[in-house]
């Protein structure tokens, strides 16, 4: 069986390494879509996942990806057009073409995990295309879910800190700290962990017969860093 | 309580020809506001300027495609011209495709960029054409959003998203924009419209089952329903309120 993992964040690199090292409690191939500037395009994006994918059946598919320009924090009233439409619609764009053909592809059952930064829960000065985009397809998963579920593919969402997102769980302190950071009332609630390792354990329950039955649900894996109401 | 909470305030609600916006159109009046009335076609909105005479406010109606940058720029400074500020823009306008059912599957991104030019590109150049009237007014910057935003909705996955979207927008601007003096909230109504007003004629058994999902027994009224929250996201009454999503749907949506 194999893992399709779409994206080319920090985080999309390392579920797929994480994957191909045998994390999950079975054993997949991994077919990694990095190039993403394919899914501007619903044809290219087709060719690229036949050409990547060929006969392998799929039976787990994480979609981790953002425009990498929304991650560059700049007051709303000093985008131009091209940039916000880069920044934000983009990555709007890019998520739906994704899925569209993701649905196309796999069969029935298979889950659907996405991977966000958690900035769009509680918005960030500086992000305001990134937050925008991240809660546009935070909600098209919910509702992507509700259509699917009929074919039993579950769409489910985990959000996890923007460094993580973005570096993958690689130790680079130095990268992090120069990062925007999301605003809190305090420092997370667990001590430092490596939240890679919490995100594959819920991509594991998700692609388990545990988790069969969830879907449409959003969980944060950021070490109770962002606690919703 | 002064029901008059816009008195001398000026007001642009885009999309204000039909449905929600004309509502809040009407309650922005009522509550005493210069009401601009954007419009795609102001030729066929005078009837919109009638009502929101007759309920005690100014109107002026304004050609404001929202997809076209120079017409909402120029409704914008022709508000400001003409009366001399702007201290509430309300971005209701919504792609005339929004209520149509969706097959997300096979459906185009043409489809896609008619709901993201009404809905995230316009919120994003709105805010940007506005910001300096409101910085001086110390104004609001109110976005009519949907349930569908928040819950995702099988039939609508192009509008729930966008709707979504606006809710990330919200949130992040109300802490970029708090240190100007600008708040940014959103509503999220449930309110009859156009199309269910018609429905309500030809199958009006659907409706009613409709209605029966509604603790409060009906759909809100775009103008008594919906007007007064949105007012009150503009006015000095909510001066603490901001980054907020309103969710007015007669207690439809409780997990929200």
């Amino acid at each position: 069986m194999t893992a399709l993992i779409i994206g080319d964040s920090g985080i999309a690199h390392g579920i797929a390494h994480a994957i191909a090292a045998g994390t999950l409690a079975q054993n997949r191939a991994v077919a990694a879509l990095a190039d993403t500037d394919v899914l501007d395009d619903p044809e290219r994006t087709a060719r690229a996942l036949a050409t990547l994918i060929g006969d392998e059946p799929v039976d787990l598919v994480v979609f981790a990806h953002l425009d990498p320009t929304g991650f560059v924090s700049a007051a709303l009233t000093d985008i131009s057009e091209e940039a916000w439409d880069q920044a934000c619609e983009r990555s709007l764009r890019q998520a739906f073409v994704a899925l569209q053909q993701v649905y196309s592809l796999v069969a029935d059952g298979t889950p659907v995990v996405l991977v966000l930064p958690n900035v769009g829960a509680v918005g960030v000065a500086g992000l305001v295309a990134l937050c925008s985009a991240v809660e546009g397809i935070r909600v098209m998963a919910k509702a992507v879910a509700r259509r699917w579920g009929v074919r039993s593919i579950t769409v489910n969402t985990i959000e996890v800190d923007l460094a993580t997102f973005m570096l993958g769980g690689a130790d680079d302190p130095g990268a992090a700290a120069l990062l925007p950071q999301v605003p809190v009332l305090g420092a997370p609630a667990l001590p430092v962990a490596p939240i890679l390792d919490d995100v594959m354990g819920l991509i594991g329950f998700f692609a388990s017969p545990a988790g069969q039955a969830v879907t449409g649900a959003f969980l944060m894996a950021d070490r109770g860093t962002v606690m919703l109401p | 309580m002064n029901t008059r909470v816009l008195d001398g305030q000026v007001v642009l609600v885009t999309g204000a020809a039909a449905g929600v916006g004309r509502g809040v159109a009407v309650a922005m009046a009522r509550a005493g506001a210069v009401v601009g009335i954007g419009v795609r076609r102001p030729e066929v909105a005078a009837d919109v300027a009638d009502e929101v005479r007759d309920a005690g406010g100014t109107p002026v109606l304004l050609r404001c495609d929202v997809t076209d940058a120079i017409q909402s720029a120029d409704a914008i400074g022709l508000l400001v011209a003409e009366h001399g500020r702007l201290d509430a823009l309300v971005h209701n306008a919504v792609s005339n495709r929004s209520s149509e059912p969706t097959d997300f599957e096979h459906a185009s991104l043409e489809l896609w960029e008619e709901h993201a030019s009404v809905t995230v590109r316009a919120t994003w150049r709105l805010a940007v054409q506005a910001h300096a009237h409101l910085r001086v007014t110390q104004g609001a910057y109110l976005l009519m959003t949907s349930p569908a935003g928040i819950e995702g909705s099988a039939p609508l996955p192009f509008y729930s998203a966008v709707k979504a979207a606006q809710r990330g927008f919200v949130r992040a601007l109300a802490r970029e924009w708090g240190p100007d003096g600008i708040r940014v909230n959103s509503v999220a109504p449930l309110a009859i419209s156009p199309a269910l007003e018609n429905l309500k004629a030809t199958d009006p058994e659907r409706v009613a089952r409709i209605e029966g999902l509604v603790p409060l027994g009906r759909l809100g009224d775009p103008s008594t329903d919906i007007g007064p929250p949105s007012v009150f996201l503009c006015s000095q009454e909510a001066r603490y309120v901001t980054g907020q999503t309103l969710v007015v749907s007669g207690g439809r949506f409780t997990s929200l």
